[in-house]
């Protein structure tokens, strides 16, 4: 043969392709496809064109199944005790070359270091499952549908699925329950009702469509499992209150304002100052104190809002509150995070 | 001198076949394992299980069972719909991005870009491939053309 042509098959040539990356076809040719490669070959002989020839090949494109599932964002979402409806999302897509059903199930997590580094320590109750109907990623009580699985998935088409709990009122700021969502493949089979589970070709292949897994590892689940799963997480933050209250002798019928004595007409100052170490504001915080039977409450001493130096009242704010006998009250609009702010008011010593 | 004429009356005699070129069209799927020792192996198999990213290589053994030599052999391979172009395997290959009107190297090729203007050519822009052999196939000379391309 004079051809200029070589063996193409070369081992080099081939490891040289095969080292470029791959085209990302994400859920590509869709299963069942029959590929056929034409092929047609003109030529002459003694000058004369011949009759053309033809070949042609087919093969099946068999079914990848493959998904992921991963949650929205990279944050935690922060909740505050009591919070009903509280949810963080997920995106399902089927990056398989087949539509599918996919079975979905959200669990808790038990201890250890949640999605985005706390630890673990509480589970949210009421935990279910919601498909994001107006696509804000995050729940609308009436408005997103409640959902077990996730039906006729189309190939590279993506869905949002909330995972949606009531946080217990007595957590604490910090507290983190870790949730993950574990959606498996099932065969695609009718509307509205959830298909048969799928199982991967084994062994020899079979000359119609066959199943090949090629799904990664999620947070709960093995490689080329048919199914995949992915972890978020609830931070509780929350104000938190400590109330310490200190009080100092103004003045005495004797001594007047010099080394005040705690005696019978001296006039003593009462601060109660209220700081909060959590990591949210607290509002509207109602202060209550009764004055003791031994004591006069002197009107019109009462401010509110004032602040703190160290652990030293400064006796500042401006005036409020009220006095209903035999209790000082007055509300503080806002304590914000990491600070302190107080209520002051002088009473008599009978 | 002798010998040869003596040959070439011979094939001229001999009577023609029904098909004077044979043409075998086979499809195989290029996988890459790595042994213990780390050392990557391609293995081409059948294409029985095939998922969309796998690698294939298509090869169409010829044959001139013809007595006379066959000119001007011209190999025309349309790229399967599902099949993305990744490379032909000889230098001797053209190929077409308009569905086989023109030829040439892939990199002397240009398309609308969409926008009213022309950009280079890629591999997925691919339609056709060509093969056109300089020399004639001489009476039961055989040979092979190969390409690879990518299950969409």
């Amino acid at each position: 043969m004079t051809s200029k042509l070589k063996l193409l098959i070369s081992g080099s040539m081939a490891a040289a392709l095969l080292a470029s990356a791959a085209p990302a076809f994400a859920a590509g040719t869709t299963a069942g496809t029959v590929i056929t490669n034409n092929v047609t070959v003109d030529y002459q002989v003694g000058g004369v064109a011949q009759t053309q020839r033809t070949a042609s090949d087919n093969f099946t494109v068999d079914r990848r199944i493959n998904l992921t599932v991963a949650e929205v964002g990279a944050v935690t979402t922060s909740v505050v005790p009591g919070q009903t409806g509280a949810s963080v999302a997920f995106t399902l897509t089927n990056t398989s070359n087949a539509p599918l059903d996919f079975a979905l199930a959200a669990s808790q997590q038990a201890g250890g270091t949640a999605a985005h580094g706390g630890t673990d320590n509480f589970d949210i109750t009421g935990l279910s499952l919601f498909r994001d109907v107006n696509g804000n990623n995050t729940y609308d009580a009436g408005t997103d549908t409640a959902i077990t699985f996730a039906d006729e998935l189309a190939a590279d088409a993506s869905i949002t699925i909330l995972v949606v709990g009531n946080i217990p009122g007595t957590q604490l700021n910090g507290d983190v329950a870790g949730v993950r969502l574990l959606a498996t493949a099932r065969e695609a089979g009718t509307a509205g009702s959830l298909g048969a589970a799928i199982t991967e070709t084994v062994g020899a292949n079979t000359a119609g469509v066959d199943t090949v897994f090629a799904d990664a590892a999620g947070v709960i689940d093995a490689a080329r499992d048919g199914a995949h799963s992915d972890d978020d997480d609830f931070t509780v933050v929350t104000a938190t209150l400590n109330v310490t209250k200190t009080s100092r002798v103004i003045s005495d019928p004797v001594n007047n304002t010099t080394n005040p004595k705690m005696i019978p007409g001296a006039v003593i100052e009462y601060c109660i100052a209220v700081a909060n170490t959590g990591s949210a504001a607290a509002t509207n915080v109602a202060i209550n104190d009764p004055v003791p039977g031994q004591l006069t409450f002197n009107a019109g001493t009462i401010l509110l809002n004032g602040t703190v130096t160290g652990a030293t009242c400064n006796a500042d704010g401006s005036a409020g509150g009220s006095y209903v006998a035999p209790n000082v009250s007055g509300t503080i609009a806002t304590i914000a995070a990491g600070a302190t702010r107080t209520l002051v008011f002088r009473a008599t010593v009978n | 001198m002798r010998l040869f004429l003596l040959a070439f009356l011979g094939l001229m005699a001999a009577p023609a076949a029904a098909n004077p070129v044979a043409l075998s069209n086979s499809v195989f799927v290029e996988r890459v394992s790595t042994d213990a020792k780390g050392n990557r192996k391609i293995v081409l198999e059948e294409p029985k299980v095939v998922t969309p990213g796998d690698r294939l290589v298509f090869v169409l053994n010829y044959r001139n069972a013809s007595g006379k030599p066959a000119e001007k052999f011209v190999v025309t391979n349309p790229m399967p719909a599902a099949v993305q172009y990744a490379e032909a395997g000889d230098g001797n290959a053209v190929v077409s991005v308009d569905g086989g009107k023109s030829w040439g190297a892939l990199a002397a090729l240009r398309v609308p870009d969409g926008n009213g203007s022309q950009r280079p050519a890629r591999a997925e822009d691919v339609t056709h491939i060509r093969w056109a052999l300089n020399a004639p196939i001489p009476a039961g000379g055989t040979g092979k053309l190969m390409f690879r391309g990518i299950v969409k």
